[in-house]
């Protein structure tokens, strides 16, 4: 089975993308800080993680960092309201597999799921 | 089991105070919430700039994240309440994700091919994805303007006729209030559009103003270069003017400051119209060419005309040859008909002439020329006028002197003897 690892500082979105992602048969965790999300990749090093960029604390650029120096393997795909270019431009020099802008379409997230992970095959 | 009516009257009270109509949208989505009891109601509402549609509420225990999602005008949903998915939806009817379940299980019966079951598996997914049972579009004159997207009864039950004929009340009211908030939206966007043109425009016509201002002063400068070549002493004498409002005690303050000074530079500015024969006439001037030198008010009147910014100016100038004893020209004005600004400039026009060299003649010493203001104070002068112009002149002698040496570099001794 397939994990993912969706991190957001708002529970309802975690909740929300947790069941989505499980009626497509992923196994889903959450996370709701930059730092849980470190923890739960050290510990379950998902295929794909879903990275919000604003959250307070550690946020999505510098959790990336982390896991693309950890982990390189892992798919990640920024999710963000900032639709300023520089974080996006940021995320994506840094080595994020792509970017995904809220509101988003629950379609074009679900191929693009998929998508990074045909590319890990 | 709901009373509508009682629920809208507080809804409309309510609205008193919605400057927003978005307001009442989340009013009718947790009103449904809280009557109703379903898993969630939430609302999508058109975005016609970026073509697409968001969830602006959403309310009750699965309810939907309201920043998350969006759906394209393109999405199999959209399309299907615009009729044009009409093999397993009837355009604005309400949407049941019960009725595509069934009719994917009965695809034979229900002439479905391979194209259509896609796309109700599409509309299924979504439409599952936010735990909706049933979607209910809002049109507004066959505008798809949002869709009430409401969860299941929590008792499992279906939805009664009556159920949905009251959402659609509510929907088709929804669909009133998203057009009534475009309206204002565009109204505001109209409005700033207006303001910022009119803003252009005033900018524009400031402009030309200034534009139009600086011709004059050129045309001004060219007549005082005409029959005078002491500008550095004009100037002075156009401080002079100043500093006597100033004793005189008159407001001077923002624009009415502006208006003495323009019409102190410009009053003689009509002169460019009257030809040189008579302008450097060494001689007497004929009765004729005293007519022809008196229009040089109504000219320079004229070339003011068009500066709407100086009507107070051209009333000055207009007035600067009355005497105070109704004996002046062009009307004949007399006293206290006269604009006091107008009076000024009269002294000061005369005793600059008075004082200055021309190519015919050497300038009156000071001394004559303050007693010929002082024996018509009162006749061709207003005489409070005379009193502070001198004033005014003896407090700033120090610069009056000044500036007669850069001036005209005719300056007797005398002149400054005698104040």
């Amino acid at each position: 089975m397939l994990k993912l690892l969706v991190v957001d500082d708002e529970e309802e979105i975690c909740d929300f993308l947790k069941a989505f992602f499980e009626e497509r048969h992923f196994k889903v965790s959450t996370a709701l800080s930059g730092e849980e999300a470190l923890q739960k990749i050290d510990l379950e090093q998902p295929d794909v993680c879903l990275l919000d960029i604003k959250m307070p604390g550690l946020d999505g650029i510098q959790v990336l960092k982390e896991v693309k120096r950890k982990y390189p393997k892992i798919k990640v795909i920024m999710v963000t309201a900032i639709e300023t270019s520089e974080k996006i431009e940021e995320a994506v020099r840094i080595g994020a597999d792509n970017y995904i802008t809220k509101p988003l379409s629950l379609e074009y997230l679900e191929k693009d799921v998929h998508q990074k992970i045909s590319e890990m095959a | 089991m709901i009373n509508y009516p009682e629920a809208l009257k507080n809804a409309a009270k309510s609205m008193v105070r919605f400057k927003n109509p978005i307001n009442l949208l989340r009013l009718i989505v947790r009103f449904i919430a809280k009557e109703v009891d379903l898993t969630h109601a939430s609302m999508l509402v058109h975005d016609p700039i970026k073509k697409r549609y968001t969830f602006i509420d959403s309310r009750g225990e699965s309810r939907i994240p309201v920043h998350l999602i969006k759906i394209d005008n393109d999405h199999p949903l959209i399309l299907s309440f615009l009729g044009k998915e009409k093999k397993f939806h009837k355009g604005k009817e309400v949407l049941y994700l019960e009725h595509l379940q069934q009719m994917l299980r009965n695809q034979e019966k229900n002439h479905l091919n391979k194209a259509d079951e896609i796309q109700i598996n599409k509309v299924c997914d979504f439409i599952k994805s936010i735990k909706a049972a049933v979607c209910i579009p809002c049109f507004y004159h066959g505008e798809l303007l949002g869709i009430l997207i409401l969860g299941h009864k929590k008792n499992e039950e279906s939805f009664t006729e009556e159920e949905i004929s009251f959402f659609q009340t509510l929907s088709s009211d929804a669909a009133m209030t998203i057009k009534n908030a475009e309206f204002q939206l565009e109204l505001i966007e109209r409005n700033r559009q207006l303001e910022e043109k009119l803003a252009e425009i005033k900018r524009l016509r400031k402009k030309e103003q200034e534009t139009y201002y600086q011709i004059m002063l050129s045309l001004a400068r060219e007549v005082r270069e005409k029959d005078d070549s002491t500008s550095g002493h004009l100037e002075a004498v156009e401080k002079l003017g100043f500093m006597t409002a100033e004793e005189l005690g008159l407001d001077l303050t923002g624009k009415k400051g502006d208006t003495l000074i323009a019409a102190l530079r410009l009053h003689d500015v009509g002169k460019i119209g009257i030809p040189d024969s008579i302008l450097k006439k060494e001689d007497k001037l004929t009765a004729e060419e005293w007519v022809i030198m008196k229009q040089h008010v109504e000219k320079g009147v004229k070339i003011l005309e068009p500066l709407s910014d100086f009507k107070e100016v051209t009333e000055i100038i207009r007035c600067h040859h009355e005497f105070y004893n109704g004996c002046g020209y062009p009307r004949g004005l007399k006293g206290d008909e006269i604009p006091i600004e107008a009076a000024i400039v009269s002294v000061v026009d005369a005793f600059h002439a008075m004082v200055s060299a021309r190519c015919y003649k050497k300038g009156y010493p000071l001394e004559y020329a303050l007693n010929e203001l002082q024996n018509n104070a009162g006749k061709q002068f207003h005489p409070q006028v005379v009193e502070a112009f001198i004033r005014a002149l003896k407090n700033n002698m120090y610069k009056y002197y000044n500036s007669r040496v850069n001036g005209n570099r005719q300056v007797h001794e005398a002149e400054r003897k005698a104040v």
